[in-house]
């Protein structure tokens, strides 16, 4: 076979007895779960009052508007967004420091990481809120915005941080998880950086670029490229991991259906539907990032 | 030595500023009332509990406690902000000045006194128990629940978990986030009875007629007093809010209220649920 012929074919993937036999144990299992809920649990579905607090009719605008499953959505997507600027951006420097010759900035770096990563998250949750957040956000003022200056009380303020009422409550999130997603994307650019062959540096020190140039113009586009896909993979972590932070009371959807569940007692109802919420929402962007990654690869030819 | 002469007066200064800012914060909660009325909201802690606090169906909150902090807010003369919290984590919220106060139908025990202040009661509720019928419809008496086989669930956190352990000390107690789902472990048979602050426990068996019922009627296991709870160290404010319970109660205002969440579902119903 020489160099040029196509790789061989491989055998088109087909059903055989043994996958049909393990399909059908699922489909039996689920079945039997169905028969459990509905005839010895006695489970009376009622999905109305739950799919009410998706959207509801506003009788002022005459329209269909959000209500609190869907303005928690909305929540954790924000949150979830900032949180990855805010972690991008403490993981550029923190990784870039972990590579560093600097002794001081590695020890910093490398201390940060290695707290955040052998602590649970929600410990880290409950010290950062209790403790920082109360000391820190009175002292720069942000616990008494007020609500009815301009730069505040617009749409695109409302957009971009919900609610102004929650502001500090939503920013103490944000920054909750950042810090903590931060430290995995600090190993992230890290692993980029360091995948870059030592050759490359040398070669372009060895031509007279300054440090900052050489990370600027060779080595992070290089890293960048290989780690976009584990930075994606690491956006959709955070969506989920968002979750935790509604034990400290911010307002998006697992907080928000807590609240649901506890006013509606529809606990099976309002759990599965935030399930599929989180499922569409993150799957969406799996998808989307795949498609991304595909473009990215043609353009690359 | 040349290390510590440069690192003196930065240490200095580092101390002068952290000095600077506590006496800045000490100044700044000098009084909760002052610092309400400056800014012109009450912030108001509070967790859903049926009927206490809950959504209707826009998702807007309802509920006694809800009256009750509107009132408290509109009679200084400011606007109230709910802040929703997990109930679990209400108390050190307040400690953090997460917000003021919790008006959260929060029961005054000793110990919680210890962390909080308390005013004088504004309600005063009991826990009841719901049943599972299957499971528990003989049982007539307390005893009959004090056994090594019943289970018994309560939300987490919360004062029926412990009226649980006190009174049925022999049986076993599962804790649940919240009511909701340790009422469906009775409804499921996995537990005897749930233990609720009243009315829940008789909203829930008139929904399931079938499944549930209180095996003591109406009759509450424990009595509770509810007051609101506010950081220790403010006398001014815990006077305030406490005469003004003394007042709505006097002139039967907070009794009207009470009756109207409380005595049955029918006044508020339409507002929770689509007919």
């Amino acid at each position: 076979m020489d160099r040029n012929s196509p790789p061989p074919q491989q055998g088109k993937p087909r059903f055989t007895i043994v996958d049909f036999l393990l399909f059908a144990a699922l489909a039996a299992l689920i079945i039997y779960a169905v028969y459990r809920v509905n005839d010895v649990l006695v489970y009376h579905w009622n999905w109305s009052r739950v799919l009410g607090f998706l959207v509801k009719y506003d009788q002022e605008s005459e329209s269909w508007v959000s209500n609190l499953l869907l303005q928690g959505l909305a929540t954790t997507l924000r949150l979830a967004i900032w949180a990855t600027v805010f972690a991008t951006l403490v993981g550029v420097v923190m990784g870039y420091w972990r590579t560093c010759q600097n002794l001081a900035l590695r020890i910093v770096s490398r201390c940060y990481v290695e707290l955040i990563r052998n602590i649970p998250p929600i410990v880290f949750i409950f010290i950062f809120y209790f403790f920082v957040s109360s000391q820190l956000f009175p002292a720069i003022g942000i616990h008494n915005i007020d609500k009815d200056n301009p730069w505040v009380a617009n749409e695109v303020f409302a957009f971009l941080f919900g609610n102004p009422a929650l502001l500090d409550n939503f920013l103490a999130g944000m920054i909750c998880l950042s810090l903590f997603e931060g430290a995995y994307i600090t190993e992230i650019v890290r692993a980029g950086i360091q995948s870059t062959p030592k050759g490359q540096w040398e070669a372009a020190r060895s031509i007279g670029l300054s440090p900052f140039n050489v990370l600027r113009d060779i080595i992070l586009p290089q890293a960048v490229r290989k780690i976009l896909p584990p930075l994606a993979g690491q956006f959709i972590t955070l969506i989920k991991d968002s979750a935790i932070i509604s034990l400290i009371s911010i307002q998006e959807l697992t907080f928000v259906a807590n609240e649901v569940a506890a006013t509606t007692t529809r606990v099976f109802e309002t759990w599965i539907l935030v399930g599929a919420m989180y499922f569409v929402l993150c799957y969406s962007f799996a998808l989307l990032f795949a498609h991304l990654e595909r473009r990215a690869k043609r353009s690359q030819r | 030595m040349i290390l510590s002469k440069q690192l003196k007066p930065l240490l200095l200064a580092t101390l002068l500023v952290v000095a600077g800012n506590i006496a800045t914060i000490s100044a700044a909660t000098a009084g909760m009332l002052e610092d309400v009325q400056k800014r012109g909201t009450l912030r108001v802690g509070m967790s859903t509990f049926v009927p206490w606090a809950m959504r209707d169906k826009d998702g807007n909150l309802i509920g006694f406690e809800i009256d009750v902090a509107t009132q408290v807010a509109e009679d200084m003369g400011v606007k109230v902000e709910f802040v929703p919290t997990a109930w679990s984590g209400i108390i050190p919220a307040l400690i953090a000045k997460k917000f003021d106060i919790i008006i959260g139908g929060m029961s005054i025990t000793p110990q919680r006194n210890l962390t909080v202040n308390f005013t004088t009661p504004y309600a005063h509720s009991g826990q009841q128990m719901a049943a599972n019928m299957q499971l528990a419809g003989d049982f007539k008496t307390r005893e009959d629940f004090n056994s090594s086989d019943v289970t018994i669930a309560c939300r987490r956190g919360a004062t029926p978990c412990k009226a649980a352990q006190k009174l049925f000390p022999k049986a076993t107690v599962r804790r649940f986030d919240d009511d909701a789902q340790a009422f469906q472990e009775v409804v499921n048979g996995n537990a005897h009875g749930m233990i609720s602050s009243a009315p829940k426990p008789r909203f829930w068996s008139d929904a399931h007629p079938t499944k549930v019922f209180l095996p003591f009627g109406d009759e509450n296991l424990t009595k509770g007093d509810e007051a609101f709870a506010l950081r220790k160290g403010d006398p001014d404010a815990l006077n305030f809010f406490s005469n003004w319970i003394v007042v709505k109660t006097s002139n039967g205002w907070l009794q009207e209220r009470h009756d109207y969440w409380f005595k049955d579902q029918s006044a508020w119903k339409d507002m929770v649920a689509p007919q």
